[in-house]
């Protein structure tokens, strides 16, 4: 069953620790063993949040802030893909697309999902405990039920103490 | 306030120590070549199976990882979970009259089960010699959410590949998700395999 057309990979970063080591775990098991001639076509995807939502203030006080918020949260998007391009390079994969999309990481993930017909997505997950998801809110858990292809959570190993 | 200093300097020697040897563990994993072991999960459902058929398709080269037979490729471990039987005493009847499940239909009931778990795992290891990849099958009995997790942690399994039914959130809450239980719990990297969309009535 040799196809020409390669099987999409979406692996979606953000600024967090989990996230990076599930790109280089996924990097690792499913690319580099491969040496440039993976199955999979590898698209690394950052959602930045959007300023108004990110924060909770009403009225002028949010306004003042959104700004420097906006500049900061562009700046933050700029360098999680400079750390994944980082990883990827280092692994010595090279043929990936980058993409930084506004808005909330939930649906961000999932539309990219139908635009790129992948047929995988990987994230990250913080590891929460039921409490915390449930206040928190949980990315992972979301994608899990509602992306329309499968779905890879990679966890960083706790260690243990 | 000494005590303080003395806890923080403490704390941040143990985490250099902890990347050092994390570091090491790293390196170790790269020269062996990741070859990934991974655990697929089946069960009666067609949906199992299909993400155990997606694995084969998909990830045998992950698996399997070079051309030379004779190097220890990974493998992969077909895990099913067999719900024990209770014997369930349920009041039935007007006056509560409890109905006991007599031994003999308890053994009957037994053999039936163990014959659908060895028909539902020697399934799957045709499925993989047919991709003619090495398998391994695991009949466990118990909770399938525990009995998975604590197999992964036995057998030191790179990637779980569970099926998903699509349940919405109500079945999930009261039918139980093993994928959801295994996605929180598992201490390894999770897989959901999803059937395509044509198969799904409902989203």
């Amino acid at each position: 069953m040799s196809t020409v057309e390669k099987q999409v990979m979406v692996v979606a970063v953000d600024d967090s620790e989990h996230s990076l080591y599930a790109l280089s775990w996924t990097l690792d098991h499913f690319f580099v063993p491969f040496v440039s001639n993976s199955p999979f076509k590898l698209v690394v995807l950052h959602a930045k949040p959007y300023a108004a939502t990110a924060v909770g203030l009403p009225g002028p006080a949010a306004a003042e802030i959104l700004p420097s918020l906006e500049s900061d949260l562009k700046r933050i998007a700029a360098r999680v893909i400079e750390k994944a391009n980082e990883i990827c390079t280092s692994k010595s994969v090279n043929d990936v697309i980058y993409e930084v999309v506004e808005g909330d990481a939930r649906n961000v993930l999932c539309d990219a999902v139908e635009k790129h017909h992948a047929s995988v997505l990987v994230v990250g997950s913080h590891g929460y405990g039921a409490i915390k998801r449930a206040v928190l809110g949980s990315v992972s858990d979301y994608c899990a039920h509602h992306a329309h292809c499968s779905v890879m959570i990679v966890k960083k190993p706790k260690i243990k103490h | 306030m000494t005590l303080y200093i003395w806890l923080c300097w403490g704390k941040s020697l143990e985490k250099r120590k902890n990347m050092e040897t994390g570091a090491k563990a790293e390196e170790q994993e790269q020269k062996q070549g990741q070859k990934m072991r991974v655990m697929v999960a089946v069960d009666e459902s067609e949906e199992s199976f299909y993400a155990l058929q997606w694995t084969l398709d998909n990830l045998s080269n992950g698996i399997t990882a070079t051309n030379e037979p004779t190097m220890e490729s990974g493998m992969l471990c077909l895990v099913h979970v067999q719900q024990p039987f209770h014997p369930a005493v349920y009041p039935l009847g007007p006056g509560g009259a409890a109905f006991y499940t007599p031994p003999a239909v308890m053994e009957s009931v037994k053999k039936g089960q163990e014959g659908n778990s060895v028909a539902i795992v020697s399934r799957g290891a045709k499925m993989c010699s047919e991709k003619m990849i090495k398998s391994e099958t695991l009949i466990l009995e118990g909770d399938p959410k525990d009995m998975i997790c604590q197999a992964i942690e036995q057998m030191h399994v790179d990637l779980l590949v569970v099926g998903s039914r699509g349940l919405g959130k109500i079945k999930r809450a009261f039918l139980g998700s093993v994928s959801d239980y295994c996605a929180h719990h598992a201490k390894c990297p999770i897989l959901i395999v999803k059937p395509p969309k044509e198969t799904t009535s409902k989203q």
